[in-house]
């Protein structure tokens, strides 16, 4: 069986050994990055900087939020706005690879430019096992490009340090739970680093951003609830993804011409394979009555995603 | 415990298999499929699956092919593993008229020790395109209804294939077919 306590505790060795000086850390205020960040934080104190990145496509209310929790954990937390050049250099690539390498490029240099201010030389990553694995390279195809994988530039000015590259997410999770972390942390759903720019289908801006938030926002709240009230166990991973297609809808005997939601959920131990969530009718109809009433302009179709992976993936890009 | 060696012919689930063996708390880890039989100190072997197509790639995958004639401990083919290890003794392997992807359901059609204790039919996950369409010399273990060679046992010599995936969480029993994989690995250590 996998040790968290042996794995925290050689990890600690090894990254004091490893580490001269200061490192960065990308750091989401997600699962793996948050175990990544305290783990090197253990390792060597103060001289660890948490970079968090808004990117422009983060959840509702969601960098706030991650700043202050990152905070309470008692890291060394800076948010680097970087929502224009997101933005700007998404503009028009509709090709799901593209945008993944366009995504892994800017993080990088966000992150460079900081390093450089700050005299690191290392820069740590939550990376864990199926970014790689899925990001492909020699004999494995690749599925996509994991941001902090596949899509990274060939020229980066530091040494990169993935300290939890052999894990996959439940065993991250035994190691938040072991180096203390709140369990509403540890046991966070996974949310993609290249963020709901991947939830987006075809090219991306500030207008479907601010869509496919509030959709996501009004699925996670639906299900938590549904979750809470017990009527459903919660899923593994839950979210909304906007489509590029529209469809016809009738609203106060007007014709509405709007875009297509999905809903997708699914159950998963480690995001290798995954089975689709069976919700409970009550609760998708409950999802789609607030999200065409609320997006009213913008959505009017809501749909429910039954695919397995494989065939399918967990994420639609 | 048994040392089985996982050689990774670029699948998906490589690592999946590392990860399971390592928990049924073998000495695991995971080799490229160009390594060398004489570098190769495990007492079984798993060959992972891969994207490679047997119909139109070669019928090497590496070494993989040496172990089925040199290597003396047990070896599981897994996917494209199975494939390979079907054809190497004579059989044939090609694409599947109906592919199966996700969820399926065998039907053990003959005991062995690859599914002692196991219910007679149980779902698994599966993902491939190419299938084994014939296999002299070897018992058929189980089949789906879209793929009659799930699973196959050589006649005399330890090897195994399995078109499903036991490495695969949702597959139902993965983990106890591993660990009859490990007995049996157990039972003939080399050393």
């Amino acid at each position: 069986m996998f040790k968290p306590d042996k794995f925290i505790t050689e990890k600690i060795a090894e990254l004091q050994n490893k580490i001269k000086g200061t490192a960065i850390i990308g750091i989401s205020g997600g699962v793996d990055s948050t175990t990544a960040a305290i783990i090197v934080h253990k390792a060597i104190g103060k001289q660890l900087l948490c970079v968090l990145v808004d990117t422009g496509y983060m959840r509702k209310n969601e960098v706030r939020f991650n700043e202050q929790m990152l905070k309470d954990l008692g890291l060394n937390v800076m948010v680097a706005d970087a929502s224009d050049r997101f933005y700007s250099g998404l503009k028009d690539v509709a090709d799901p690879e593209k945008k993944r390498k366009v995504i892994g490029e800017l993080f990088i240099r966000v992150f460079e430019e900081i390093a450089v201010k700050q005299g690191a030389k290392y820069f740590i990553q939550g990376t864990i096992a199926p970014d790689w694995i899925e990001s492909g390279g020699g004999l494995r195809d690749n599925i996509k490009s994991h941001h902090n994988v596949g899509g990274l530039p060939e020229k980066i000015a530091f040494e990169i340090v993935e300290p939890l590259r052999d894990l996959y997410k439940d065993e991250v999770r035994l190691v938040g739970q072991a180096l203390g972390l709140p369990t509403a942390v540890y046991e966070r759903q996974p949310f993609p680093g290249p963020g709901l720019a991947v939830r987006i289908i075809g090219p991306t801006d500030a207008a479907k951003a601010a869509i496919v938030r509030e959709a996501c926002a009004i699925v996670e709240e639906e299900l938590e609830a549904a979750a809470k009230a017990k009527l459903m166990v919660i899923p593994w991973q839950y979210f909304a993804v906007l489509l590029p297609v529209k469809a016809v809808g009738v609203h106060g005997d007007v014709r509405a011409y709007g875009y297509v939601v999905i809903v997708r959920a699914v159950e998963s131990m480690d995001g290798m394979s995954a089975s689709y969530s069976r919700i409970p009718h009550e609760v998708l109809e409950k999802i789609s009555v607030r999200i065409t009433n609320t997006l009213k302009d913008d959505v009017s179709r809501v749909v429910f995603d039954i695919t397995h992976k494989p065939p399918g993936t967990i994420e639609y890009e | 415990m048994p040392k089985i060696y996982v050689i990774d012919n670029g699948g998906q689930w490589t690592h999946r298999i590392w990860r399971v063996l390592r928990e049924l708390e073998c000495e695991t880890k995971i080799i490229p499929n160009t390594t060398l039989l004489k570098d190769i100190d495990a007492d079984g072997l798993v060959l992972s699956g891969g994207a490679a197509r047997i119909a139109w790639e070669s019928l090497k995958l590496g070494e993989c092919t040496t172990y089925f004639k040199e290597f003396k401990g047990p070896i599981l083919g897994v996917c494209v593993g199975h494939q390979l290890m079907a054809s190497y003794y004579g059989g044939k392997a090609g694409p599947s008229e109906i592919p199966e992807f996700g969820l399926s359901k065998i039907r053990i059609i003959e005991p062995n020790d690859l599914f002692k204790g196991l219910p007679k039919e149980f779902n698994v996950w599966q993902s491939h395109n190419d299938e084994v369409k014939a296999a002299p010399g070897f018992t058929v273990l189980a089949e789906s209804d879209n793929c009659k060679i799930q699973a196959i046992k050589h006649a005399s010599k330890p090897h195994y294939g399995v078109q499903f995936h036991p490495e695969v969480n949702n597959t139902e029993n993965g983990e106890a077919i591993y660990q009859n994989f490990v007995n049996v690995v157990a039972g003939k250590k080399i050393s």
